[in-house]
């Protein structure tokens, strides 16, 4: 990808962004009182100028796009693209995984399972320090946030640590 | 309060054996954390953040800034040894600190490394400490209408010098001041992008926008190429660089360590840029200009003199004026805020024995980072052996911990995974994530002064451009605007190599 594509990208980007603040997201999420008399101590002033300032840099950006010849590395750059690709899905599926099991499953069990996978992910050389550590690591934040921190780590309602 | 009455009362606040003993485990937590390559100091202090909320608010905050230095320099070990700089800082340590290592110098170029850093951060300690009174006390007339414009500049030059395009910078800080607004309105308290969820009117928690900004990406990138940031080890070679070689580079050092107090003393610009300067009015100063590139070990002392000359000035700005220097003084502004510290210049007449502390606990800090330093360059085997398969997991698990334990909250857990992929997207897209979290920081702090300026004024907006504070302002701003636009234009006109 040249420098020239990734602002179009990012302005194109940027101007639908602010298109969609403007026109649908503010009208829509942003609450204001009736009587606000004037319109720069609105709670829509500050979000609607930022939507258009973006939309402002999002044209810049599609602008300049065209003086910007040069090449620039790949972000995508990578052996095995397709294989990349299900990597970054799985870690987004462990991550989704880990945010539902927080309150199900406690944050140490959940975290045990998180950690195997995420060195799963990363193709860890070294699996048997990482299940080691799997287990390890999180009874110890554990005991550091628990006990030390007074932090009331969520249990879950299968095994309840001391 | 006198001088001395200030400093016997932030002795009394740090002299003692936790606060000593924060400073060291944070030097040698910064100093691994850096020369983890794919870590870097941010990452470090971001994580250690947690640790702290159990701490006094002098010994948590003086733990952050040893991580701070010593991440820092430690940068510099794998940048020498392995040619992948632990930092972005130390990118310019490694024109002339690899090829020494691959001349067999390794040992020299990280014993050089080590005292031109130790140095420059000596330098910029005492440069705080001379300046940040004297700016906190001209502060103190500051209004809304200035602090508004001091905050725009601050963030239009962040967003110029963060990546290497002011329109990317300027939209990543844009995104940052609208997330910044979900919550509740500061003045009439109504509902802005909460989605009726409780746990949106409050905004976002910032540290959980922090660590999914700099640790997630990190972790995503290692998933996306978990054979990146692999690098073959140098020996450190038998000879130590000696007092006489200090000696002939101390002029570059010195002027180092200056370039790099008075970039850090401007917000955003950072310890990057810096580095690069020192190293390039070194070569350009040298009789050896020659070598340069080559293995000359001036060439790594004024790198280094210019990224850690920073490490002190950065925090001129955060303590006297309330506005972070760089991303990690950002953090180091959180954990202020999280123990119900606001800096600024109102700080330095409210919590003056913790200012003095901290300048007391700086000033220790170079000497700890000398020890742990020379410490670290014979270790360094052991830390670049941490199989990276193991760490990225355990540094996912303890941003887990970490982000929960700030509110006992599992949504900011959710909002770290959420941050973490715009995050890596905007690593891959090349958009800065500095302005971003500096944008998200100030601008509640911006859009407040700017609505009180305009509450004061009768909604006049002449009120922001009322006195001499604000004219200076906004000249800088149009000034930095302009010579980053034109920078721009002229590398847009350069021809691909």
């Amino acid at each position: 990808m040249n420098d020239r594509r990734l602002h179009l990208q990012l302005g194109i980007g940027a101007v639908i962004a602010a298109a969609f603040l403007g026109l649908v997201a503010i009208p829509s999420w942003v609450s204001t009182p009736s009587n606000v008399r004037n319109i720069v101590l609105s709670p829509l002033f500050w979000p609607t100028t930022l939507a258009g300032l973006t939309a402002i840099v999002g044209l810049g950006l599609v602008g300049t796009a065209f003086a910007l010849p040069r090449a620039a590395p790949d972000p995508w750059d990578v052996d095995d693209r397709r294989a990349a690709f299900l990597r970054l899905a799985g870690a987004a599926l462990v991550m989704l995984a880990t945010f539902w099991a927080l309150p199900r499953l406690g944050m140490v069990w959940t975290a045990m399972g998180t950690f195997s996978a995420m060195a799963l992910l990363v193709r860890t050389r070294h699996p048997a320090w990482a299940l080691g550590s799997a287990v390890v690591v999180p009874l110890v934040l554990y005991l550091f946030f628990s006990k030390v921190a007074g932090v009331a780590i969520p249990q879950g309602e299968l095994v309840r640590l001391p | 309060m006198s001088l001395l009455d200030s400093l016997l009362a932030g002795l009394t606040l740090v002299a003692n054996v936790e606060s000593f003993l924060a400073l060291a485990i944070g030097v040698v937590v910064g100093v691994i954390g850096g020369a983890i390559p794919g870590m870097s100091a941010t990452m470090a202090v971001a994580l250690t953040l947690p640790f702290t909320f159990a701490m006094q608010p002098i010994t948590g905050i003086l733990l952050l800034l040893g991580v701070y230095k010593g991440g820092i320099f430690g940068g510099s070990i794998p940048a020498i040894l392995i040619k992948t700089p632990g930092t972005p800082a130390s990118s310019a340590t490694v024109l002339d600190g690899y090829p020494l290592a691959e001349q067999g110098r390794a040992g020299k170029a990280l014993g050089m490394a080590l005292w031109a850093s130790c140095t420059a951060d000596l330098v910029s300690n005492l440069a705080l400490i001379l300046f940040a009174g004297w700016l906190a006390s001209f502060a103190l007339s500051f209004g809304p209408p200035e602090f508004f414009t001091l905050i725009l500049f601050s963030l239009t030059i962040i967003a110029g010098v963060s990546g290497d395009s002011l329109l990317r910078g300027a939209l990543s800080a844009l995104l940052g001041l609208l997330l910044a607004t979900v919550g509740l309105d500061l003045v009439y308290g109504t509902n802005r992008f909460t989605f009726g969820d409780p746990n949106l009117m409050g905004g976002l928690n910032f540290i959980a926008v922090l660590i999914g900004l700099f640790a997630i990406p990190e972790i995503i990138s290692m998933v996306w190429n978990p054979r990146g940031h692999e690098g073959q080890t140098r020996a450190l070679g038998r000879d130590w660089v000696t007092f006489r070689e200090y000696r002939n580079s101390f002029k570059s050092i010195l002027r180092g360590s200056f370039i790099g107090v008075f970039l850090g003393s401007i917000p955003g610009i950072g310890a990057a840029p810096s580095a690069f300067l020192s190293y390039s009015e070194a070569r350009r100063k040298s009789p050896n200009k020659a070598n340069f590139g080559k293995g000359e070990l001036e060439g790594v002392a004024a790198a280094e003199a210019g990224n850690n000359g920073v490490a002190g000035a950065t925090l001129i700005p955060l303590l006297a004026l309330g506005v972070p220097g760089d991303v990690i003084t950002a953090i180091i502004m959180g954990a202020f805020m999280i123990h119900g510290l606001q800096p600024g210049p109102m700080m330095f007449i409210l919590n003056t024995d913790v200012i003095y502390g901290l300048f007391i606990g700086l000033i220790v800090s170079s000497a700890f980072l000398f020890l742990v330093g020379s410490v670290a360059i014979r270790g360094f085997r052991f830390v670049a052996d941490i199989p990276r398969g193991v760490l990225f997991p355990a540094v996912m698990v303890l941003c887990i911990y970490g982000v929960f334990a700030v509110n006992n909250n599992l949504f900011d857990v959710g909002v770290m995974f959420a941050m973490g992929w715009v995050g890596f997207f905007m690593l891959r897209f090349r958009i800065p994530a500095a302005p971003f979290l500096i944008a998200f920081i100030l601008g509640p702090l911006l859009e407040d002064n700017f609505r009180q300026a305009m509450l004061m004024s009768g909604s006049s907006p002449t009120i922001l451009f009322r006195g001499p504070i604000t004219w200076v302002f906004w000249t800088l701003t149009a000034i930095t605007v302009f010579a980053i636009a034109r920078a721009g234009a002229k590398a847009a006109r350069r021809p691909a190599a």
